[in-house]
């Protein structure tokens, strides 16, 4: 069966001035539909510049991205966005949410933009997800308004809205405390259990933990991959990797 | 102080993109302020300056030829009153062609040197050359004919031969009075040229102008000078008083328009400075968060925003001045020229040291005020959201065009207008300006088009006039009579009267019947002939505080001892002498005019009247002394002048609320960089980011337009209203062309979006992995 993402030998090298600094160095993953997928290593590892690649932020230096078999960095600028809109959904450590907007705005942005007629149906489907995540009551407040992991609980039901075929997240536990990181960690969990497909990135093995398998990169190169529920061996690994 | 001087010089130099920003809004203001300054420069005792400049005359005499002397002329210029003199100055009254119209004017010998006392001031073309054919003519024949330099004026010599004078500049005298119009309009010649033309010295008339020791001892000097001549030698006089007196009534019209403009360009100037500049401060809030954390104090940071903008206006400052007075010529000629003035550059002292310390000032209060706002937040929230807080409160509009399912681009791009109140305060502020400037002038040319269409509104009653020399009056009537087309006419003889008061004016003497011509009656009715009622101005009710149903009693001169007193039975628009006049039947004053006859009048053409057949019908020849002129235009040319300047301004006012907008979209750009890269992450697209860029700022220009443009026409409204009182129009129709009102929103939403289209695309163009790696 074909991968529902595959990387081949993806290469990333940022330049600054004279300075130039290889994120990734040859990377090959392929991600199968209905996975959850964690990746970890020390930080400037390369980890999120593999995330950034995956959702179309960014495009390689050298390599091949595919996702659903359409080839990322053969796209233009407008036919990324249009990608990510309907297949990509993010979730940020800092949630990312527009300050400006209600709650429920937020969740509704990317359907708006994606079926910006159907107003009634995207109504429906972000309460829907509010309500499942347990804040259709915090609908028209204000982000500024809400705990961080109310925000995280936001910023993920607008990363479902659009039933992507990919949700990828970054250090989405990083910014919250241990409860509310719980939380995020089990509802990542539901859906996944309903077939969504998820890749995130975390330097918490209690998280990384949650995954169906963890990656482990260093340097730009892919060093290992474990299986996940096995928190004592993904921690051996974090350690063998960052040297602690 | 080590610290904040090397973070000043990293600030300035490192981030040179900014400083260009910052640099061009300073230097975009301050050419604003010296051409608003100038402006002001340009509007203050305009007669006074140029009547310095070209050393005028205080007073002017025309001579009775058979009743003076050379030695007389001399004993005139001995008197002490008297410091200096033009010399006589030698004259013919003649008919000359301009065009297709034959004009009275006064030909005048003139030395090629410009004089010392009384020099002209050249406001188009050149001067006279020695032994050329040519003529330099007053700027009053190109108001009334246009007359241009480069065409011909037909001269008739005094051997009866015609010649074609190139007309090689346009000149303003500073003692001919375009008030009282004692004097035909003035074509000089050389003396050589003059000789050529006329050489019996015996047809000459003489006239002098002299300066006095006492400029206000006018009367006293002029009885010593008559007391020395023979009786009535001084035939007329032209008191230099008076004809500042009328080319200050003439410039208040400018005075009101360019002062409020100029007004509008310093408040522009105050609020882009204001905008700009903390916008720019604001910008670096997560730096001063920084700053805060490594130890600045708050002090320390107000001297280092201080000192950053401060350097960068003490370089943009002295290259903005030099702009505006590179700049200024291009509105402020047509200015000076519309006040009869010389252009005055805005070299002077005053304006430079103004703009050189207002500016910096102005950024010194603008970078205080937004550095001290900053210095004030919390370290962890600056550092962390990098900006200040937007306003929380969402507006109930963008949630209205959510609701009605406008775009999201859209949606959001309205929802930043009231994100940042102040900073779109301001730059809608600009933008208003500019919109008022444009109403105002859009809708003073739709006035004068709708006023050019329709002479009667300004009190053109009539479609020609003719004018006799030798024919009788009876024979003119009688030709008139039987002229082809003439519906009605009447006949006019103009009069110097006197109220009891000693208030003078003119009275035009009218026979016949003048029902039959659409005079513009503000109250009461039209004379009936025969009867002793008069119609006034307008600005002569006013002036003399009288009403319709009143009596005006007055005088003539030399007729001290026998008053006409007239009922007042209608006040109508009066195109002449600012509405100073009257009009009686002239057979109330006949008694008193001995001889006298009408020698102009106006005629009522039938509807498509042959104009070419009436005016061969008037003069089959060319030596025909009677004389056909089609009624022309009755805008008071400063007017024409001031739409030019209007135009102009309004054009700079429009250009700095485009660099205004400029600045405020790349500043929301620089502060929103985050959200654009979220938002690019949720699927925005680039033309998407650009649209709501665009949409804060095209927002803001229909906003100005909306509230712009019934704040101008109240605005033009209320001017116009004062001027039509000035010239005694009667109230004044100002029209609001609704095509301009439709257009006018395009306009502004095109300027706006012009000013942010570049800052969208770089919003377009931001790198969502460089946003997010910031966080």
């Amino acid at each position: 069966m074909m991968p529902l993402v595959k990387i081949v030998d993806v290469e990333k090298v940022y330049k600054t001035g004279s300075v130039t600094f290889a994120a990734l160095r040859g990377v090959s993953l392929d991600v199968a539909e209905g996975d959850f997928v964690a990746v970890m290593g020390p930080s400037g590892s390369g980890k999120s510049t593999l995330l950034h690649l995956m959702g179309g932020l960014d495009r390689p230096t050298a390599g091949r991205v595919e996702v659903k078999g359409v080839a990322l960095s053969e796209m233009d600028e407008t036919a990324l966005a249009k990608f990510r809109r309907a297949h990509i959904g993010f979730i940020f450590q800092f949630f990312n949410l527009i300050d400006n907007l209600t709650i429920r705005a937020n969740v509704e942005l990317p359907a708006l933009l994606q079926s910006g007629r159907d107003r009634k149906a995207v109504r429906g489907r972000a309460d829907a997800l509010l309500e499942r995540l347990g804040i259709l009551d915090q609908a028209s407040k204000h982000p500024w308004e809400l705990s961080g992991g109310q925000q995280q609980r936001v910023a993920i039901a607008r990363a479902l809205i659009n039933h992507p075929t990919l949700l990828l997240a970054d250090e989405p536990t990083g910014n919250l405390d241990s409860q509310s990181g719980q939380d995020v960690l089990r509802i990542l969990q539901e859906f996944n259990a309903q077939g969504q497909t998820i890749l995130m990135v975390t330097h918490d093995a209690a998280a990384a933990a949650q995954a169906r398998q963890v990656i482990f990169i260093r340097d730009g190169r892919l060093v290992e991959t474990v299986p996940g529920r096995d928190v004592q061996k993904i921690a051996q690994s974090l350690a063998a990797l960052t040297g602690t | 102080m080590l610290a904040v001087w090397q973070k000043i010089k990293a600030d300035v130099f490192g981030r040179p993109f900014i400083s260009l920003l910052t640099l061009i809004t300073i230097i975009s203001a301050t050419t604003l302020l010296t051409l608003a300054l100038a402006t002001l420069l340009n509007l203050s005792q305009p007669y006074d300056r140029s009547f310095a400049e070209l050393n005028g005359a205080h007073l002017w005499l025309y001579f009775d030829r058979d009743r003076i002397r050379r030695r007389d002329v001399e004993k005139i210029e001995a008197l002490p009153e008297v410091t200096e003199s033009t010399g006589i100055r030698y004259s013919i009254t003649s008919r000359v062609q301009i065009d297709d119209t034959r004009v009275w004017v006064s030909i005048r010998s003139t030395p090629v040197q410009q004089p010392q006392v009384n020099r002209l001031l050249v406001q188009e073309g050149r001067y006279l050359l020695p032994h050329q054919t040519e003529v330099l003519a007053s700027r009053d024949l190109s108001d009334l004919y246009d007359l241009a330099v480069g065409e011909n004026v037909g001269v008739t010599r005094q051997d009866g031969k015609k010649m074609a004078l190139p007309v090689i500049g346009l000149a303003y005298n500073p003692t001919w009075d375009t008030y009282r119009n004692t004097q035909p309009p003035y074509l000089y010649v050389s003396e050589d040229l003059f000789q050529e033309l006329y050489p019996d010295e015996a047809t000459w008339e003489w006239s002098l102008g002299v300066r006095l020791a006492d400029p206000e001892a006018v009367d006293a000097a002029l009885a010593q000078i008559e007391a020395l001549l023979q009786a009535d030698a001084v035939r007329i006089h032209t008191d230099w008083r008076d004809v500042k007196e009328s080319a200050n009534f003439g410039a208040q019209l400018n005075f009101i328009m360019l002062g409020a403009f100029s007004l509008f360009a310093i408040l522009a100037t105050v609020l882009v400075i204001v905008s700009g500049i903390s916008s720019f401060v604001l910008s670096q809030f997560r730096q001063v968060g920084i700053l805060k954390a490594v130890g600045f104090t708050k002090a320390q940071i107000l001297w280092l925003y201080i000192g950053q903008y401060l350097v960068l206006g003490l370089i943009g400052c002295p290259l903005g001045l030099v702009l505006g007075i590179l700049l200024s010529p291009l509105p402020l000629k047509n200015i000076a020229s519309s006040l009869s003035t010389t252009f005055q550059p805005p070299l002077n002292p005053w304006i430079v040291v103004a703009v050189l310390v207002s500016v910096p000032a102005m950024i010194v209060v603008a970078t205080w005020r937004s550095a001290r706002r900053a210095a004030k937040a919390n370290i962890v929230k600056a550092i962390a959201t990098g900006a200040e807080a937007p306003a929380k409160k969402e507006f109930w509009l963008p949630r209205l065009a959510a609701r009605l399912g406008f775009p999201i681009p859209f949606v959001l791009g309205l929802g930043d207008v009231f994100a940042r109140p102040f900073r779109s305060l301001t730059t809608g502020l600009n933008l208003l300006l500019g919109v008022i400037g444009i109403v105002f002038a859009l809708t003073l040319n739709e006035t004068l088009e709708i006023y050019k269409a329709n002479p009667p509104l300004l009190g053109v009653a009539y479609d020609a006039v003719v004018t006799r020399g030798v024919t009788s009056d009876s024979r003119v009537q009688y030709l008139l009579g039987r002229a082809p087309g003439v519906e009605a006419f009447y006949g006019e003889y103009r009069v110097d009267v006197e109220t009891l008061a000693g208030e003078t004016f003119q009275v035009r003497a009218v026979d016949g019947d003048v029902a039959d011509f659409p005079f513009r009656i503000l109250a009461g009715r039209v004379i009936r002939p025969g009867t002793a009622e008069v119609m006034a101005g307008q600005g002569l009710l006013d002036w003399l505080g009288l009403g319709v149903g009143d009596e005006l009693t007055v005088v003539l001169d030399g007729w001290r001892h026998r008053s006409i007193t007239w009922r007042i039975v209608g006040a109508y628009t009066e195109p002449v002498n600012a509405g100073q006049m009257a009009m009686a039947n002239f057979s109330t004053l006949a008694r008193l005019l001995p001889g006298e006859r009408p020698a102009a009048y106006y005629l009522k053409l039938a509807p498509g009247a042959d104009t070419t057949l009436l005016k061969r019908y008037f003069e089959p020849r060319p030596e025909s002394d009677l004389n056909l002129t089609l009624a022309g235009q009755a805008i008071p040319g400063v007017v024409v002048y001031l739409q030019l300047a209007l135009f102009a301004l309004s054009g700079i006012l429009i250009g700095i609320a485009l660099v205004s907008v400029f600045n405020t979209s790349l500043l929301a750009v620089q502060e929103k960089l985050r959200i654009i890269g979220v938002l690019k992450t949720i699927g925005f697209t680039p033309s998407q980011v650009i649209t709501m860029v665009n949409t804060t700022a095209g927002f803001l220009g229909l906003l100005a337009a909306v509230v712009g443009l019934p704040l101008g026409w109240v605005f033009t409204k209320s001017a116009l209203a004062i001027m039509a009182r000035s010239y005694g129009f009667g109230a004044v129709e100002v029209p609001l062309n609704v095509l301009y009102a439709l257009a006018l929103p395009l306009l502004m939403i095109g300027v706006s979006i012009a000013g942010s289209y570049l800052p969208g695309k770089r919003a377009a163009r931001v790198s969502i992995v460089n946003v997010l790696r910031g966080e």
